[in-house]
């Protein structure tokens, strides 16, 4: 035996003498941790560098929305259901909403119709962007935080503008849009409509951003680090997605090509031009890519509703106490999460029987013990943060 | 258009296109439902308890419906502990619905069962949809219901040492008893509740679409 | 019975420990629901909140002086709060951060809602809101530091066992 041979003969033994060793850690994340999005708890089982097993704890944030619903009325919930998700809080009403008038068979007003489109891809964009400030955060780049904020916050400018809150409107009522939500009854004759200048600066706005987006794409895409903590990591194939009910940018970085905006006719996304952004691998790289490209889209989705909005009412007419006959409805929508739907049971009364919220972080996340099998340790914070999940969302 | 008329639904003036009608007619005919309906746009299929696993392995693997949207459950009670009871009356029980859908066509069919209120029990489709785990936690924690056959049944969002399950109709909030509703204070004469105030000058003052009756809901 | 206990600190003293104390307040961020992303735009490039002394980096309880509650604090969650805050080194400040951890919001009849973060910690400034506006964060800060400023150490020291109101 030459010295090498003996040489590897001893690594061998001391290396499976080591493997040996090794006992189980647990590994507990959470639930106030920065990384997890708020107050997710992971319990992970680690051998040495490799998780074998994590158990995701949820309900830190559970608030009981569809307990408090029924005690609600109509009105009183929009104020509810936009803080589930809330990054992205007006794309949470419009659902509701539409289910709403379904059961009362309320036509909303075309112009009604498109400063909800306008301002659901306002609120995508600020979902994304949030997303594109803090999954580069997590993986230790503190810079786009700074890019991301400073472009929302025009984009929250805009919606405030419209709605008087940042990213809490209230602003949807069943039969359609308030502006000036804040004149109060005093002023009845106060104008109703979009505030001046606010469609040229939508359009500012949304030049801007998309210079933001080829500044994302040099900062951030292409950067070496950034490649080696995402690329290959986390790959969600399209059949497990599907099976755990994944949806919106993570279900299309798996390369489905499903998006609700071009099945259902919850807001006039048949009267503009977009593509839907998917990707190829499913990798956590992917869903970095397809909400960026997200973002390009909808920049170019409220750039063309802008130009053709039409003039008219905002408002249907509706009874001054909004009771909604019975009936059941699923109004589902494409929100910056994900499919998120209310599935609402009106017994006639002033609010509803029962009311199912379906979120889509919840679905998410649900599938995030399952691909972090085997993974190591960092790579726990890559895969969950690349699934932009708010714990609102999740808990309810 | 409902194929056998079904308490749960409103049965008059469906104006549901009729592509919406044959395609849940088909799915209905192919699980082996007892009845479907398509209320306002909303696809649901009424099946048998005993046929809830098959029906659905049926949708995933024959009908493509391979998205898991959600699973949860409707307490249908008379005796309401906080909320508007049903307006007629209903037969108590817990209906489990299970939302399923394609991902080519953009489908979800409902899927529904009913369940008695004591003792509900219910086949796990864990096994089908590896998405219904957590939904099915949260319905068992929600309603009380036993999936029989899921892997890890435990609370999933309330602490361990909750007691009660706060969707039945007969959970009571109880922040509600000791505080009534903060915004009662200043506001006054309800119309149109049990003591029937007459209309006054509040219910003009107030914005379109808040309603004045019964504010503290 | 310690020397500050028995004589407290002089004046001077005091005021300068206090002025340099209510500079360097290192801000332990309690994100919990919305008023988090708030929080977040307020220490963001518009806002930006380093510029009154409250550094936002600490992860760890156990290097920060100023936490913010901002958000729903669930009776599941309460406890960690709790936890969370006794680590905290003296002495230590609470900023309640919107209505949820001021009095429970939007949620007050929750099953699942704890109605105040006051019922677990000891608060000194509440904002009001929901979410607050970064602005309204700020003058929350700003009056905090008033009170720090303000504050007699002595008291500050002696109080340091206290519990919730």
């Amino acid at each position: 035996m030459t010295i090498e041979q003996e040489a590897l003969k001893h690594f061998s033994e001391v290396s499976v003498a080591v493997e040996l060793q090794t006992s189980d850690m647990t590994l507990n994340i959470g639930p106030q941790h920065p990384s997890t999005h708020g107050v997710l708890r992971i319990v992970a089982k680690v051998d040495g560098e490799r998780v074998s097993d994590v158990t995701p704890v949820i309900g830190y944030m559970h608030r009981g929305y569809e307990k408090i619903a029924e005690v609600r009325t109509y009105p009183q919930i929009t104020a509810l259901v936009n803080r589930i998700d809330w990054v992205s809080g007006f794309a949470n009403e419009v659902p509701f909403m539409a289910a709403a008038e379904k059961l009362m068979e309320i036509e909303v007003p075309e112009r009604a119709r498109y400063i909800r489109m306008i301002l659901t891809e306002m609120a995508r964009i600020a979902s994304h962007l949030m997303f594109m400030a803090s999954y580069p955060l997590e993986l230790g780049a503190t810079t786009p935080l700074m890019f991301a904020l400073r472009e929302r916050e025009r984009v929250l400018d805009l919606i405030e503008s419209v709605t008087g809150g940042r990213f809490h409107p209230n602003f949807n009522r069943i039969g359609g849009v308030q502006p000036n939500a804040g004149a109060g009854p005093t002023q009845k004759k106060a104008i109703q409509d979009l505030p001046r200048g606010f469609l040229q600066g939508a359009r500012d706005a949304m030049d801007s951003l998309l210079k933001t987006c080829v500044e994302f794409d040099e900062l951030v895409t292409g950067n070496e680090i950034f490649l080696a903590r995402c690329k290959g990591v986390g790959i969600l194939s399209p059949e497990l997605a599907a099976d755990f009910g994944v949806s919106g940018p993570n279900l299309r970085a798996s390369g489905v090509a499903f998006d609700l905006r071009k099945h259902t006719d919850y807001l006039p996304y048949d009267k503009v031009q977009f593509e839907v952004a998917t990707g190829t691998v499913g990798d956590s790289f992917d869903r970095w890519l397809v909400r960026l490209e997200e973002i390009r889209q909808s920049a170019y989705i409220v750039q063309q509703a802008v130009d053709q909005i039409p003039s008219g009412p905002l408002q249907a007419k509706v009874p001054k106490i909004i009771k909604v006959p019975k009936g059941e409805a699923y109004v589902r929508a494409e929100n910056p999460k994900g499919e998120m739907g209310y599935y609402l049971v009106s017994e006639g009364g002033q609010g509803p029987y029962r009311l199912k919220i379906r979120s889509a972080s919840y679905s998410n996340i649900s599938v995030i013990p399952i691909l972090l099998e085997g993974v190591l340790v960092p790579d726990i914070i890559a895969i969950m943060g690349s699934f932009d999940f708010v714990l609102g969302d999740v808990d309810r | 258009m409902t194929a056998s008329p079904s308490d749960t639904t409103a049965t008059e003036d469906v104006t549901g296109p009729s592509a919406l009608d044959s395609y849940a007619e088909s799915v209905a005919k192919s699980v082996g439902a007892l009845s479907w309906s398509t209320n306002f746009d909303t696809v649901k299929v009424f099946v048998a308890t005993d046929k809830w696993t098959s029906s659905l392995r049926t949708a995933k693997t024959e009908l493509g419906l391979i998205f898991f949207s959600f699973l949860s459950a409707i307490h249908w009670s008379n005796d309401v502990e906080v909320g508007d009871a049903p307006s007629d009356p209903v037969d108590e029980r817990l209906e489990v619905l299970a939302a399923v859908g394609d991902l080519i066509e953009g489908h979800l069919v409902h899927f529904s069962t009913s369940l008695p209120v004591n003792g509900a029990a219910l086949a796990t489709l864990t096994g089908i949809y590896g998405g219904a785990n957590w939904h099915e936690r949260e319905a068992a924690e929600m309603f009380a219901i036993d999936f029989v056959g899921h892997p890890n049944l435990e609370k999933l969002y309330l602490p361990s040492e909750f007691e009660g399950h706060p969707l039945r109709k007969s959970f009571p909030l109880l922040s509600r008893e000791v505080k009534p509703w903060p915004g009662t204070v200043d506001v006054e004469g309800m119309p149109g509740t049990a003591d029937d105030a007459p209309e006054d000058s509040a219910t003009e003052s107030m914005p379109s679409g808040v309603s004045t009756e019964n504010p503290g809901r | 019975m310690g020397v500050v206990e028995k004589f407290g600190i002089p004046k001077p003293i005091s005021s300068l420990l206090n002025w340099s104390r209510k500079y360097s307040l290192w801000m332990f961020q309690f994100g919990l629901a919305c008023c988090a992303v708030e929080m977040i735009a307020a220490a963001g490039p518009r806002y930006d909140m380093m510029r009154f002394g409250i550094i936002p980096f600490p992860a760890s309880p156990r290097q920060a002086d100023l936490m913010i509650v901002a958000g729903t604090v669930t009776d599941k969650m309460a406890p960690a709060v709790r936890r969370l805050y006794d680590q905290m080194p003296d002495p230590k400040y609470v900023i309640s951060m919107g209505s949820c951890a001021n009095c429970g919001g939007p949620y007050w009849d929750s099953y699942s809602v704890t109605k105040g973060v006051d019922q677990i910690i000891p608060v000194d400034v509440y904002v009001p809101g929901c979410p607050p506006r970064p602005e309204a964060l700020m003058d929350g800060i700003v009056m905090l530091q008033k009170k720090i400023q303000a504050e007699d150490m002595r008291e500050k020291w002696m109080e340091r066992d206290r519990e919730p109101v």
